[in-house]
This record gives C-alpha cells, sequence and structure tokens, in this order.
C-alpha cells in the first residue's frame, strides 16, 4: 500500500511536516508513505489557470496514484493555513484526484488543540462537491505542545502517543483497502491492452510493416531519421546520434523502450541475444510487443502495462532468480512520461544487481545477515513467470 | 460621515462579491463613504522568518485601523472562504493587528442557492480568532443567491425585497459600529494581546 502525506504548510518551519517524516519513518514496515511539499503551489486564482502547471500536476499524479492520503495540517486564525486551502482550490477546479481517494487528517500545533478547529474545517472542506474526498470518520489525531512532542531524532517521545498513532494508522489502513474495495465495484475494468499494437499514436510510423526484420531501415527512411554525426538537441544538452548511442550503449543494464501504443522500438544492442538476460534480435524492433513474446506471456506483460499506465505504480521489479546464485537478475519496467505526465510508454532496465550490492557491503564494512538464498528467491517463482516471460524469446 | 472599507473577499476578475460592494458603496454614499478594496496582488503567505509584512498589506492594515468598520463580502469554495481571503486575513494578523475590536459586516454573493452561507459562518469562526480579534456584527447574513441573475445592467441589484433587507443590516451596522466604540473598555487590552499574541510562545 502506498501512501501520500501533504505537509498543510508553506513555512519554512513545520511540525507538520516534522510528524509526517516520523510516520513515514517509524511505520515503514507497515505501509509506504511519500511526505509531499505544497509550498511551490501558486496561490489559487480562478481567472489564472496554472492546473497543468507543473507543481499541480506533479501532486495531482502522485494522489492520482496513491491509495490513500494523509493530511497534516496546522491552524491558522482558527482553520486551516491558506496556502493548504489553496492546494485544495486547485485539486478540485479542473482537476479532482481526491474525488473517492481515502484521507486521513492529522495536526499539531504549539498549543494544546492541536489544530482541533483547522481539523474540523478542513473535513468539511473535503466534503465539498469539488474535492469529494472520503475522510476516514472519527479517529482525529491532535498533537498538542508540539515543540516539547519531538526528541533531537524527530521521534515522538511519549509512547502513549506513538501507539495511539500507530493504532489510528492502521485503522487508516484498513478504511483504505474497503474504500478501494468500494471502488472497484465502481471502476469500469482497465480497457484490454492492445498488444499487437494495431493503434496508432502520434509518432506511429505509418505504412510500414511493424514485423518486417528491417523495419528499422524502412521507417528511418520513412521519416527521413538522422544518424551518424548530426547533432540532436535534447534536454539538456546537445550529442550527435553517434554519442546518443555510444552513451545508450554504455549503460550497464539492458534497455528497451515500448511505446504507449505497445509497439517495440528501441534497445541497446551491445551483445547478441544468447548472452543478454533477456534475449533481443535486432529484427524484434518494430515488432508489436505481442510478437516478441509467447502466447502463455502476454497476460502478465498486459498486467505490467496496465498497472505503468493507469499510475497504479511507477515502476514493476521483477527478480529473475534463473540466471544461478552468483547473480542478482532484476528486470525494471518503469513508467514513461511525456511533459505534460501523460503516459509515454516502458522503460525496461535490465541488470545484475549483485556487483552493486557486493560494493556496497565492502565499501560500508558490512555483511549480510541471513540466509543468501532467502533473500535471491525474493519474488516467488509463479510471480517471476508470469512477467520475466514478458521478455524470454518467443 | 461614516468611512468604511469594503473587501472583495477574492482574487478573481469576475465576482458578484465585488460587485455587491460596489452597489453598496453607490446605494449608501449619503450615509457612509465605502472604499472598495482588492485582495488581489497579495502574495501567498508563508510566515517569513524576516517577520517582514509587504508594504501592500500595510497599507491595507492602515486603511482598515482608520476605518469605522469593514464590510468582507466572501465567495464561497469547498464549503469555506477562499484561500486568498484566508490568505489577506492571514496576512492582516502577523504582526500587525488592524482587526482587534473593529466592527465587521459579512456579506457573502453565490451563483447558486445558498448564498456563501458556508463561507460566511467559516468567515465568523476566523475572524473571532485569538489572532484577529474583530468585532463581528451578531446575528446579520445577507446571503445572495442567484447572484449571476441578481443585477441590472447598470450593476444594482433588481430584487426590492433584498434591497430593503440590505438596507435594514447597513443601518443597524452603522448603529453597530457606534455602540462598539461603547463597549470598547478592553479594547488597548485586547490589542495588546493580540500584538503579544503568539502560538509560538504560548
Amino acid at each position: 500500500m502506498k501512501l501520500v502525506g501533504i505537509v498543510g504548510s508553506n513555512a519554512e518551519v513545520s511540525y507538520n511536516r516534522m510528524l509526517l517524516n516520523y510516520m513515514s519513518k517509524e511505520f515503514k514496515s507497515l505501509v509506504e508513505i511519500e511526505v509531499l511539499e505544497i509550498a511551490d503551489i501558486p496561490l489559487f486564482n480562478q481567472s489564472k489557470d496554472e492546473t497543468m502547471s507543473a507543481p499541480i500536476q506533479k501532486l495531482n499524479q502522485k494522489i492520482l496514484a496513491a491509495d490513500g492520503v494523509i493530511i497534516a495540517t496546522p491552524e491558522h486564525n482558527r482553520t486551516i493555513p491558506a496556502a493548504l486551502k489553496s492546494v485544495l482550490e486547485w485539486l478540485s477546479f479542473n482537476i479532482h484526484p481526491l474525488e473517492d481517494k481515502p484521507v486521513m487528517i492529522v495536526g499539531a500545533s504549539y498549543y494544546d488543540q492541536g489544530s482541533s478547529r483547522a481539523q474540523l474545517d478542513l473535513r468539511q472542506i473535503l466534503d465539498a462537491p469539488g474535492v469529494n474526498a472520503m475522510v476516514l470518520p472519527g479517529n482525529e489525531f491532535l498533537l498538542g505542545k508540539v515543540k516539547e512532542a519531538f526528541d533531537d531524532k524527530g521521534n515522538l517521545k511519549d509512547n502513549q502517543t506513538k501507539k495511539f498513532l500507530a493504532s489510528t494508522l492502521i485503522k487508516f489502513i484498513q478504511f483504505v483497502t474497503l474504500v478501494n474495495k468500494l471502488d472497484e465495484a465502481d471502476k469500469p475494468k482497465a480497457e484490454p491492452e492492445d498488444l499487437h499494437a494495431t493503434g496508432k499514436i502520434a509518432t506511429t510510423i505509418e505504412d510500414v510493416d511493424m514485423s518486417a526484420g528491417d523495419w528499422v531501415e524502412q521507417a528511418a527512411e520513412k521519416v527521413g531519421a538522422v544518424e551518424g554525426d548530426t547533432y540532436v538537441k535534447l534536454n539538456r544538452g546537445i550529442l550527435t546520434v553517434d554519442q546518443i548511442n555510444y552513451f545508450l550503449s554504455s549503460m550497464p543494464m539492458e534497455l528497451t523502450y515500448a511505446d504507449s501504443n505497445n509497439q517495440f522500438l528501441y534497445y541497446n544492442h551491445v551483445s547478441e541475444a544468447d548472452e543478454m538476460f533477456a534475449s533481443r534480435t535486432p529484427d524484434q524492433v518494430g515488432n508489436p510487443l505481442a510478437n516478441c513474446h509467447p502466447e502463455a506471456a502476454l497476460k502478465g506483460v498486459e498486467w505490467v502495462i496496465q498497472e505503468l499506465r493507469t499510475g497504479a505504480t511507477d515502476c514493476v521489479r521483477v527478480n529473475v532468480p534463473t540466471h544461478g546464485p552468483d547473480k542478482f537478475v532484476v528486470h525494471n519496467y518503469q513508467a514513461i512520461h511525456d511533459n505534460d505526465g501523460n503516459y509515454a510508454g516502458i522503460n525496461e532496465y535490465i541488470l545484475d544487481f549483485k556487483p552493486i550490492v557486493d560494493w556496497y557491503l565492502k565499501q560500508t564494512g558490512q555483511t549480510l545477515v541471513g540466509d543468501v538464498n532467502a533473500v535471491s528467491s525474493a519474488s516467488k517463482k509463479d510471480e517471476a513467470d508470469a512477467v520475466s516471460s514478458a521478455s524470454v524469446k518467443g | 460621515m461614516k468611512k468604511m472599507i469594503g473587501i472583495v473577499g477574492t482574487n478573481s476578475d469576475n465576482s458578484t462579491n465585488r460587485e455587491l460592494l460596489k452597489f453598496m458603496a453607490r446605494h449608501f454614499k449619503d450615509v457612509a463613504e465605502i472604499e472598495v478594496v482588492e485582495i488581489k496582488e497579495i502574495p501567498l503567505f508563508n510566515k517569513p522568518e524576516s517577520k517582514e509584512v509587504p508594504p501592500l498589506i500595510k497599507e491595507l492594515a492602515q486603511k482598515i485601523e482608520a476605518s469605522d468598520g469593514v464590510i468582507i463580502s466572501t465567495p464561497e469554495y469547498d464549503h469555506a472562504v477562499p484561500a486568498s481571503l484566508m490568505n489577506a486575513l492571514n496576512w492582516l494578523s502577523y504582526h500587525i493587528y488592524p482587526f482587534v475590536d473593529k466592527p465587521v459586516m459579512i456579506t457573502g454573493a453565490s451563483y447558486g442557492t445558498l448564498g456563501s452561507s458556508r463561507a460566511q459562518q467559516h468567515l465568523r469562526q476566523t475572524l473571532d480568532s485569538p489572532e484577529l480579534k474583530a468585532r463581528i456584527m451578531p446575528s446579520s447574513e445577507f446571503l445572495l443567491s442567484h447572484s449571476l441573475q441578481a443585477f441590472d445592467d447598470e450593476g444594482n441589484l433588481k430584487d426590492q425585497i433584498q434591497i430593503k433587507k440590505l438596507e435594514g443590516l447597513f443601518s443597524d451596522f452603522v448603529l453597530f459600529s457606534e455602540m462598539v466604540k461603547t463597549f470598547n473598555q478592553t479594547h488597548l487590552l485586547n490589542k495588546k494581546e493580540a500584538e503579544n499574541f503568539s502560538w509560538e510562545n504560548l
């Protein structure tokens, strides 16, 4: 389960930030909490729509992808700070990421109140039609006298408070599970993936047979693709096509790009297929993903793409243990997004982590504790099969 | 002649709350001088460590200080006061205290039926906070619903019953602002309390 914690203040010093950071650290075995800031979000103004600006879109995407949200609010003038209200206004204007999202409210204050009035207002605001969040009923967490509440390491000092916070968080986790079950019933099932890439996106090169062995050459000619020592302007830099190739070839991993239309567009061709962790051949490039995988693997491929396309996760990781005990090969399926945050395909990078881990252990003088075998089989065999065969030779 | 400040409770370019205050300024010009002021240009409050208040806010604070009363007209965003108005109030209680014991009348307009009723309640609560300590006119609500249809081409309220109600409330407010002066025995103390008030040092 993945939660985001929103710091409800744009102040440089905020005990509410400290509270969220503490929760994220203290309860990490229970749930993943990513702490998000609102300081770079402009004041809401309906005459000056900045919904598409990077800071608002970032917050939007993070909330959409999270299973639930924790908001920590201070109290200003007996209510929530203007900065937090402003964020909620942006998030209920043209976009509505909090709709049906489970939300837990916490708050810290200098005095006894623990932001009690601000929390009540926040409940009322989150219940407004444009926001429509699912706020955890009851279970207020009011942290008063906050200056004395934390020790030097940012941990809560009082054990009772700690326990109470943990029990509240556990209730919230149950609430999230419940709400998301309710939602599932309403939600239309994700569209099936078009693994045969019969669709078309803006960058699809048309009228070239996707399954042609020389698709790259044909497609390159069709669009007049540059090559060799021609310069290409990138973010941020200028390289020649040759330099880009050298650069990508030098990556200590196998890289593959499939676009949002599920067409296999690129891999850094360094080795022959039988020397690779996941075999690829030059003539496969251009193929629809369905053509590069055995029939049995397609369900797994579809699942991975849907996870990335819907934003359920940004990266699916699978350990493939079949390379032997001296390697820890991981297939990473990383979502690619365009500048507006839209799904733009998969960056699959495959590498052996073992040398990195070994180096880390050597540098820090640490040793692995426990059974090495237990670690290498971290992902179950059946699960690995479903997904790892996403890149087994077809 | 009373000198009043009317605060447009939004930074939006188009606002029927602005229209309402402008109408009041014209309609009541024989009773009071109402200066309509904007909060559009006020930067986002972030509790600066420097404790420095921008000149714009200081100027607004001085106007409020010098006035006999303040009318705030608030829209309703998400069941509450707009962030831009909350923002102005955050600034106007940060090491400056123009609202302490200041008579305040709350009005509000909305496109729908409710006339910003929840935002007005929220604003009352905010103005009653220890940092603001305003004297809010009791038991008084002016809720202008369906505000897009409420004005004629000259910007005057069309509905005579609404105008009567507003006239009644406003003459009450003029009286109230006078009365508040008489029950200001604790004014100096209140001012001092607000100035010394700091959540950090409680």
